[in-house]
């Protein structure tokens, strides 16, 4: 692999594609998938006042209201408790016996309407060319009307935070809610982050000593590259007016005014403290994303706060002398080491499996709610949108889903309805579309929470 | 000091250092008079060690015009030999090394084509065959020039002979055994073709084909066959000069360059189709199937590659290290005794090592390889090899007269090889005077205080310290002839002081001490003289090496990797009572009931069976499934899986090319995997013959195959087999479209049905792997997993199938299976599916995650796979999308990774359900199988638990404390001054079904 910027996600699909060769050749042949699904219609705003009634109501911060009751108004969550202890008075009322309502999913990083057809270069919007650029935002390039991102939520993947990919800052990521006429009104959080790929990253550990000295000779002049950068971005953000305007710089200015947050994408314990060293002398506190060796540097992570986005449970150790589970215990590792983490997924179509991403982090060491957690309230945390979203709590948006059971298992997940900010989401997709289609075809019928 | 005999031998001596011209031939003009001389020596009162194990103590060797005339203890020595006194000395055969590319042009590169398109056939000019990777007609007798600087070196270590060819290709011709003289080419040339070479490697073809080691070993199997059929008539056709070489060369010894130990199993099977025996030259790792190894019957030549110490110092980097790479370092010095004790005859080669060649041989020695063996396998058996005892190897009379003059026993820590005699001529290796010197002297200069000397460091360029009372000096050291003389600056002489001598006579260890003339910064001259008062110290790190090499090694695991067995496990009797038991047979899901387990076989289900001596398992409120059977699977092979250099690739074997030693085996038990279908990839239409495997953790190759199954055969159809995504470049080999495919197919089986025909008829006809492939398709001998995703091609293919008269057994991927399923249903074939995968290519934008239980529900046989070494450990999980999408019963999702694939692979009279007489490949789960909270306890194949997490958990400290203990021993290395190398991790590769892996580019 040559190219130093792939990140896990474009790794694993270019494995898919065929290894070292690249896609080429459909951008100037034309013949474009398109795209639009006419009959998926984004829902209006909430008018009128919903009860869901009788439901176990995880909240997401770890408690469990058995029996229990949510009402929403105005896109919020005006109440929630045991059932009988909320106003029913003017809601249409969701009865949700044996059900269970969740705070909608959160993933952390996707490239979800930046690529459609990944093997197709025409749809990958994700890896603007250069090395250094904080200016480039992924909201703008945000496809509120492809395919992929009904089929997410219908399992309960409600916001996601889109994340340009390339270089070595790649750029700035958005929070979006994932039913939305256009980009403009998908976003829920604009431009709060600035991602980074560690230079370290780009070591391959499969190359022989010679391509590997020659990289690590690259790594180094990268790091001192982006040193440069970023010293020269702190200094130009301190000038109350500057003279000639920097868009590079000013996309950089909000990590040392808070505004923004810095991700840091390293997997390596080496580069992982590497990162954190970095980060101190500029005085940033990160956000480390991936972090498959964070287990071994958690004192580290934890006495300088930082947060550990966890990528990808599902993958294999990196090593064959690691524990043959290690990928599905480095949640409880965090956990237990007290660094302060959430769970995601790599990809874009794959975020559907993000509940059960949290579900391997319950099976091998997390109570199910602290699983939970990992994937709504902790992201949220990690992100910066917690103050309205990630639980179900009085005054938070009503982002929420119900599902006939335990949505964390594949084996019961069934989403019934989902409802972000208040507004009743269509759960359809293509691929029900499909599946109607011709189980019509066979004389069947279909079978559809 | 005796300085005439001294003088007189010196200049012997570096008269060897040019050729002597002395070797007359005589169809040779001469320029001048001519000068024949009778090249008649006696060598008198040495140790002479005729071959391992037979000695003469002063022996005498008389050798005439470089061949041995007389040896033993009573030689007359007739008048005209020049006598040499060898008292204290010894003679050894010379050593002869079967696997060097002496004195040969090197390899070409690989030619890339500027437009990097495929190339189908060899380029080489002349009648030669189409793929250059067979280079059966090259000699190297035709190139061997004899090349002073190299065979300097080779002679240094103490070779006299080598077999040399062309280290290039899979058929690599004929090798040349030459003498390591500098004579004329014509006088070192000694056999023209000794041996043909082989390598499943191909080297500097330009060839597309083969990209992978299975295509390698393909190939070389088919061109044997094209061999047969050109010498039984086949030339008339067509001449063909590589096949007319192979045929003419197969009465020679046939040596295969083996990458790693299962190369080496892999190689005799295919010499063994052909009743072949091959030497193979090992890659030092041999110990780690050392019973297959020897099953071979072949002989070896070992290298002796041992790995550096790697440098620990950084915990994190030390990390990259895996136990296999670490364990490998301690045992591979052991490599060579353990073939000793295991009888397994073996020559060594300096190939690879030749910087380290005798640090390397004595380290093996001290790691068990016996000196006598040592010497055998560095003369008598290479020369037996080649079939040149006659020739080489011992000191006998008749033979020629290559052999060593050492100072000591051959393999002693202190032996200097003094003089390499190559076919008489006399080359010298090292000049022991220097050796000699070596040590600390106590030195009197008139005029000046006392000083010290030390003399220390190599032989060949010694450094000299001079120490006095306040000051230290290093002095420069020049050695001419017999006289040495040193240089120093020291302020006590006033300036240089410059210090002569005689150096002592070879191997002589100066006891009196040295002595000569000092010519002081005034320039006055007095005579010096020094005492010798101590040995100089040897360097550490050799003696750190040293200290550890012998200690005894931990075990060697099966497979060679962590969480290998150090003893492989067997079946026992198990009773696992209380269970809840998904049978996948008509009682369906039986709760609390016990299934017994013996000989390997389900003996019994029901409740309360009795025990019966069984250890018993209580699997109270845990659930026992069928192992989980993955249909595509690309896990357990080496260095490829798609044959992608031509579009119909069906002689290819994946069974080649299985690797008994991938972890991934152990992690996919982990997940309850007990059976998986090792597929080729989808780079072509018709792609190769796939390998069913057990995952029985620890068994060889063999071992892990499904035994007495069905064939199956990949074929795939959509973008790979179009190489729509592989690159601009990538647009001229057929096909590019749907509409080429589907000719493709048809022409294959057409030509398989033409072939078919003629092998009926008799006659001559080329046997055509390929054809035999699909002919067993038209016989229903061979079955069909076809990777398809798009609806239109799998109609496509069930069409050509019909026509031509065969069906397709499983269409695997796909992804469009729902809406054909019903086409699918009447054709007869099963689907075999991803559970939710994807929008990753054009292809697959109409996949969705119904599919499965769809075809399920529309009458196909239906199934879910992984083809991906991570998902294939959550197969049960995979199977739970069909309940959530689709709304399958439980019981009949469990199936799909079950019984459904068993059926397609014709297995299921065996495996995937759990009925009395079955296989016991079972799985004990935590929790309900198809739930994410489910963690697989043991998972049995054939009875035994390869799996068991109690027993992965004392497995993790056992790796963790065999890893500190090799951390230690090699920080030791290092501490101690040793050589180590920068921590690397080996490649790791996983497949997926469209990956290409190109030999050249990894």
């Amino acid at each position: 692999m040559r190219m130093y910027t792939m990140n896990l996600t474009t790794k694993r699909l270019i494995r898919l594609c065929v290894a070292g060769i690249l896609w080429a050749g459909f951008l100037t042949r034309g013949g474009l998938p398109l795209m639009a699904q006419p009959t998926i219609i984004p829902a209006p705003p909430q008018e009128q006042p919903l009860l869901i009634e009788g439901a176990t109501i995880h909240v997401g911060n770890g408690t469990v209201i058995e029996n229990g009751s949510l009402r929403m108004e105005n896109g919020k969550i005006s109440a929630v408790g045991p059932a009988g202890s909320v106003s029913v008075s003017g809601a249409m009322v969701i009865k949700a016996g044996g059900k269970h309502v969740y705070p909608g999913l959160i993933a952390c990083h996707t490239i979800l309407g930046l690529a459609e057809i990944e093997a197709v270069r025409a749809t990958r919007d994700y890896n603007e060319t250069g090395e250094l650029n904080p200016n480039v935002r992924a909201i703008v390039a945000y496809e509120a009307d492809s395919h992929v991102p009904p089929t997410v939520r219908s399992n309960g993947v409600l916001l996601a935070q889109i994340v340009p990919q390339g270089g070595v800052i790649s750029g700035t990521s958005s929070v979006v809610a994932l039913d939305a006429w256009t980009w403009e009104e998908a976003a829920y959080q604009t431009d709060g982050g600035l991602w980074i790929n560690w230079p370290g990253n780009s070591v391959d550990v499969t190359a022989n000593a010679d391509q590997r000295q020659k990289q690590r000779e690259q790594v180094e002049e990268r790091l001192r590259a982006l040193t440069h950068f970023m010293e020269q971005a702190k200094a130009y953000g301190e000038l109350p007016q500057p003279d000639v305007k920097n868009l590079r710089f000013e996309a950089v200015k909000g990590i040392f005014t808070g505004e923004k947050r810095l991700f840091i994408r390293a997997g390596r314990a080496k580069d992982i403290l590497a990162a954190l060293n970095w980060c101190r002398t500029l005085e940033v506190r990160p956000v480390i994303y991936g972090g498959h060796e964070a287990h071994l540097v958690a004192d580290f992570l934890r006495d300088d706060q930082v947060p550990v986005i966890l990528d990808d449970p599902h993958a294999l150790p990196s090593r064959a002398d690691d524990d043959v589970n290690l990928p599905y215990k480095r949640a409880a590792l965090l956990k237990d080491a007290g660094v302060e983490f959430c769970v995601s997924t790599w990809g874009y179509w794959q975020l559907r499996n993000l509940p059960f991403m949290a579900g391997t982090a319950a099976a091998w060491g997390l109570t199910r709610e602290e699983a939970l957690t990992a994937v709504t309230l902790a992201p949220a945390r990690i992100l910066g949108i917690d103050a309205t979203t990630g639980s179900l709590e009085v005054g938070k948006d009503a982002t929420l889903f119900i599902s006939g059971g335990d949505a964390l298992d594949m084996r019961t997940n069934q989403v019934e309805a989902a409802f972000i900010q208040g507004r009743s989401i269509d759960l359809d997709n293509r691929q029900k579309q499909l599946y109607r289609k011709y189980m019509g075809k066979y004389g069947l019928e279909a079978k559809l929470p | 000091m005796k300085t005439k005999p001294l003088f007189a031998l010196l200049a012997i001596a570096f008269a060897y250092a040019v050729p002597t011209g002395v070797l007359a031939q005589e169809t040779f003009p001469e320029n001048g008079v001519q000068d024949k001389r009778p090249q008649l020596y006696a060598f008198t009162n040495a140790t002479i060690v005729q071959r391992a194990g037979v000695r003469i103590e002063q022996g005498t060797l008389l050798i005439r015009q470089g061949r041995i005339e007389a040896i033993g203890r009573q030689v007359t020595i007739p008048p005209g030999a020049v006598v040499r006194d060898l008292q204290g000395k010894y003679i050894y055969p010379s050593l002869i090394d079967l696997y060097t590319s002496y004195g040969l042009p090197s390899p070409g590169s690989i030619p890339r084509r500027a437009d990097a398109s495929p190339q189908f056939l060899s380029e080489k000019r002349g009648a030669y065959g189409w793929n250059e990777a067979i280079r059966a007609e090259y000699q190297a007798s035709d190139h061997f020039a004899v090349h002073p600087g190299e065979a300097e070196k080779l002679r240094k270590l103490g070779f006299g002979a080598v077999l040399s060819h062309n280290k290039d290709g899979i058929g690599r011709g004929t090798s040349v055994l030459v003498t390591l003289g500098q004579e004329r080419d014509n006088l070192e040339l000694l056999q023209r073709a000794a041996a043909t070479h082989y390598s499943f490697n191909k080297g500097s073809s330009g060839n597309d084909y083969p990209t992978s080691l299975m295509g390698a070993v393909a190939l070389l199997r088919q061109t044997w066959y094209d061999a047969r059929w050109y010498a039984a008539g086949g030339r008339e056709q067509a001449r063909d000069l590589s096949l007319e070489a192979l045929v003419a060369t197969q009465e020679l010894p046939r040596i295969f360059e083996a990458a790693d130990v299962l190369d080496i199993l892999r190689a005799d099977r295919v010499g063994d189709e052909f009743d072949v025996q091959f030497v193979f030259r090992g890659n030092g790792d041999s110990y780690q199937r050392l019973d297959l190894v020897k099953a071979t019957g072949g002989a070896l030549i070992v290298p002796l590659n041992f790995p550096e110490a790697y440098d620990m110092d950084d915990p994190y980097d030390a990390r990259q290290v895996s136990l296999r790479q670490m364990k490998h370092w301690e045992l591979a010095p052991f490599n060579p005794g353990r073939l000793e004790a295991a009888g397994i005859p073996f020559a060594i080669t300096a190939e690879g090592a030749e910087k380290d060649f005798w640090k390397n041989l004595r380290k093996a020695i001290a790691c068990g390889l016996s000196p006598e063996q040592a010497l055998r396998s560095l003369t008598e058996i290479p020369a037996g090899l080649i079939g040149m005892e006659e020739q080489l190897g011992t000191l006998e009379r008749g033979k020629l007269a290559n052999f060593l003059i050492t100072t000591s026993a051959l393999f002693d820590e202190d032996n200097v090889i003094q003089e390499n005699w190559v076919s008489g001529v006399p080359y010298s290796v090292d000049d022991p005077g220097l050796a000699g010197l070596i040590g600390i002297y106590q030195v009197e200069v008139p005029g000046l205080p006392a000083l010290e000397m030390i003399i220390s460091g190599p032989a060949a360029k010694p450094e000299v310290r001079l120490i006095a009372d306040k000051e230290e000096a290093n002095a420069s050291f020049n050695k001419t002839g017999g006289l040495f003389t040193l240089r120093a600056e020291m302020d006590i002489a006033g300036g240089a002081l410059r210090l002569s001598g005689f150096a002592p006579s070879p191997g002589e260890v100066p006891a009196r001490g040295l002595t000569g003339q000092a010519t002081l910064a005034g320039g006055e001259t007095v005579t010096w003289s020094a005492t010798r008062t101590a040995d100089a110290k040897k360097s550490d790190g050799r003696k750190a090496e040293q200290q550890t090499a012998g200690q005894k090694p931990g075990p060697v695991l099966y497979p060679f990797t962590a969480y290998g067995w150090q003893q492989l496990p067997k079946a026992e009797k198990v009773l696992i009572k209380n269970a809840t038991v998904w049978t996948n047979e008509r009682p369906g899901v039986l709760q609390r009931a016990d299934v017994l387990i013996e000989q390997g076989k389900i003996a019994a289900v029901g409740t309360d069976l009795r025990t019966g001596g069984a250890r018993v398992i209580d699997a109270e409120g845990k659930h026992l499934t069928p192992g989980i059977v993955d249909e595509h699977s690309h896990i357990a092979c080496t260095r490829g899986i798609n044959e992608a250099g031509q579009a119909v690739s069906a002689e290819v074997r994946m069974g080649d090319v299985i690797n008994s030693e991938d972890i991934n085996i152990y992690r996919q038990l982990a997940g309850g995997v007990t059976t998986s279908h090792i597929l080729h990839g989808s780079a072509n239409p018709i792609g190769g013959q796939s390998q069913l495997i057990k995952l029985r953790w620890g068994q060889d190759p063999e071992g892990l195959k499904f035994e007495g199954a069905d064939g199956f055969i990949k074929f795939a159809l959509g973008e790979n087999v179009k190489q729509s995504n592989w690159g601009d470049n990538q647009t001229t080999r057929f096909p590019q479209t749907r509409m080429g495919v589907q000719q493709v197919m048809v022409d294959a089986f057409q030509r398989a049905k033409e072939y078919g025909k003629a092998r009926g008829a008799g006659g001559n006809v080329r046997r055509d792997l390929e054809l035999d492939a699909l002919l067993e398709i038209l016989n229903e001998k061979r079955f069909i997993t076809c990777h398809s995703y798009v609806q239109s091609e799998i109609a496509m293919l069930m069409h050509v199938a019909d026509s031509m008269g065969f069906r397709v057994n499983t269409f695997t991927h796909i992804l469009e299976g729902y809406k054909l399923a019903d086409e699918m249903a009447a054709h007869g074939a099963a689907g075999s599916t991803f559970s939710d995968w994807w929008a990753y290519k054009m292809e697959v934008k109409d996949a969705i995650p119904y599919n499965a239980a769809m075809m399920h529900q529309a009458g196909v046989l239906a199934g879910i796979n992984s083809d991906d070494a991570e998902m294939a450990r959550r197969l049960n999980q995979e199977a739970a999308k069909a309940v959530m999408y689709g709304g399958l019963s439980e019981e009949e999702a469990l199936k799909l990774v079950t019984l459904n694939p068993a059926r397609m692979l014709h297995i299921d009279d065996r495996v995937g359900s759990i009925a009395v007489g079955k296989d016991a490949d079972l799985v004990i789960w935590s929790d309900h199988p198809l739930s994410i909270y489910a963690k697989v306890e043991k998972t049995f194949v054939d009875g035994i638990a390869y799996y068991d997490a109690d027993r992965d958990a004392e497995l993790q400290q056992q790796i963790s404390r065999e890893r500190a203990r090799l951390t230690g021993k090699m920080l030791g290395v290092k501490q101690a001054g040793g050589s180590t190398q920068k921590p690397v991790s080996e490649n790791k590769i996983y497949y997926h079904c469209e990956d290409v892996y190109d030999e050249f580019n990894h």
